[in-house]
């Protein structure tokens, strides 16, 4: 059996996964609007996807703390502190600061890209791997947190003046942004838009 | 009515919109669409009493984690602390409150509410079901526990006790205080309630007596 919902006339309620009938306007069970598909999905998630694009390039360029200590000021972008972290023999910290604030993000957006081009542009890319690729951008994405709550538990204990003191920097704001905009981006796509653009062709691949 | 004999034995995932007919799953595997690989429905092991016991639990940890010190530095005689709750607002004063209010919404006002909106759903489940007020109350809050739940990042605030000390630990000494322990502690109870919680349960739960 290789039918879609919409070819039995059923059609899945996106808040709570009720089965309804394709006529029906309202879900029978949460009361929620019910759409077959949601085309208007795509155009939302590349425009919060491309948002986030931008983003990323302040966050990345831009010092993310100020940390003064003992009178000198050092700026640190999410890269330089990394850099720091390496030099201070702290590799594992390191790597889960690496893999947090910049390979997530970075595969996110890609991946996402990818995603959205397979099914605005029909890209012969295998459905299977793309699908499995969303799974792991869902749930990898919520990791970029951790700078972030790092950077808070920073700037509330380490205030001590000209001795030891760290302050956020512009990069914090555009890095938390760009947590938002790419969960959203994620969030507000209709997957089953790829499944039908490319019913025609070989469903195995 | 044709579509109430499918809409008994056969599912849509939620992600690919293939149709797939509905099996009895031995406990504790989860079926996944053949397809794309989503998973679509285990068998729920739901145990009201058991949840609120969790969620009673969660609560008593929820304000030592949130308000009683996690982070403790040693430096030049003098000693400061935070809290996970001050960490947010520093972020806030120093004028940075988009960060500010993503720290408190996915560390302290997202988890509080989580664990809140699940005993809230029990105790209708257990004593308000024959109310409408009750009834219209789990709707709502059902229909807000995805957000809730994708909100709550207790798991990432854990690991990042460990990666502020050790960040630190290169200017002064740095301790663990009471709070990270509550913290910590609030995050395994949450884990086990949500592995515990099955909302297609709860919806079946709200549906039941109307049939
Ligand atoms: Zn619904
Ligand atoms: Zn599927």
């Amino acid at each position: 059996m290789k039918q879609q919902g919409k070819d039995l006339g059923l059609c899945l309620c996106t808040v709570c996964r009720q089965l309804n009938g394709s006529d029906d306007s309202h879900c029978s069970r949460c009361g929620s609007e019910l759409h077959v598909r949601d085309y208007s999905s795509l155009q939302k998630s590349w425009a919060l996807l491309i948002t986030a694009a931008i983003l990323l390039v302040p966050a990345n360029l831009y010092p993310i703390t100020v940390l003064t200590n003992q009178g000198k000021v050092r700026h640190d972008t999410i890269f330089s502190g990394i850099i720091h972290l390496v030099q201070s023999d702290m590799f594992p910290i390191a790597i889960i600061v690496f893999i947090a604030s910049i390979l997530v993000p970075w595969v996110k957006i890609i991946g996402l890209a990818t995603y959205l081009c397979a099914i605005s542009f029909n890209l012969p890319i295998s459905k299977k791997k793309l699908m499995v690729g969303f799974h792991i951008i869902e749930w990898i994405g919520r990791w970029s947190m951790l700078d972030l709550f790092v950077i808070s538990l920073t700037v509330a204990l380490v205030n001590m003046g000209q001795l030891l003191d760290a302050k956020p920097a512009p990069a914090a704001t555009a890095f938390a942004l760009v947590i938002l905009l790419t969960q959203l981006a994620a969030k507000v796509l209709d997957t089953r838009l790829l499944w039908d653009r490319l019913e025609n062709q070989d469903d195995t691949n | 009515m044709h579509e109430n004999t499918a809409e008994n034995s056969v599912i849509l995932c939620r992600s690919c919109d293939l149709a797939i007919r509905k099996r009895a799953l031995p406990t504790g595997v989860r079926a996944l669409c053949p397809r794309c690989n989503t998973a679509l429905y285990d068998t729920p092991y739901c145990s009201v009493n058991g949840m609120l016991a969790l969620c009673i639990t969660a609560l008593v940890f929820y304000f030592p984690a949130n308000f009683f010190p996690v982070l403790e530095i040693h430096f030049l005689g003098s000693i400061r602390t935070t809290t996970v709750f001050q960490g947010a607002f520093a972020v806030f004063d120093q004028g940075y409150w988009v960060v500010g209010i993503a720290v408190l919404a996915a560390a302290v006002v997202g988890p509080g509410l989580l664990i809140l909106s699940i005993l809230i759903q029990l105790l209708i489940v257990k004593w308000g079901l024959d109310s409408p007020l009750g009834r219209h109350s789990l709707k709502q809050l059902l229909k807000f526990q995805g957000l809730l739940s994708q909100l709550t990042m207790l798991e990432i605030y854990v690991i990042s006790f460990l990666v502020s000390s050790f960040q630190l630990s290169d200017f002064s000494d740095i301790y663990f205080g009471m709070g990270t322990f509550c913290f910590t502690m609030l995050f395994l109870v949450t884990l086990f309630l949500q592995r515990e919680y099955d909302i297609e349960h709860m919806w079946g739960l709200l549906m039941q007596e109307r049939h």
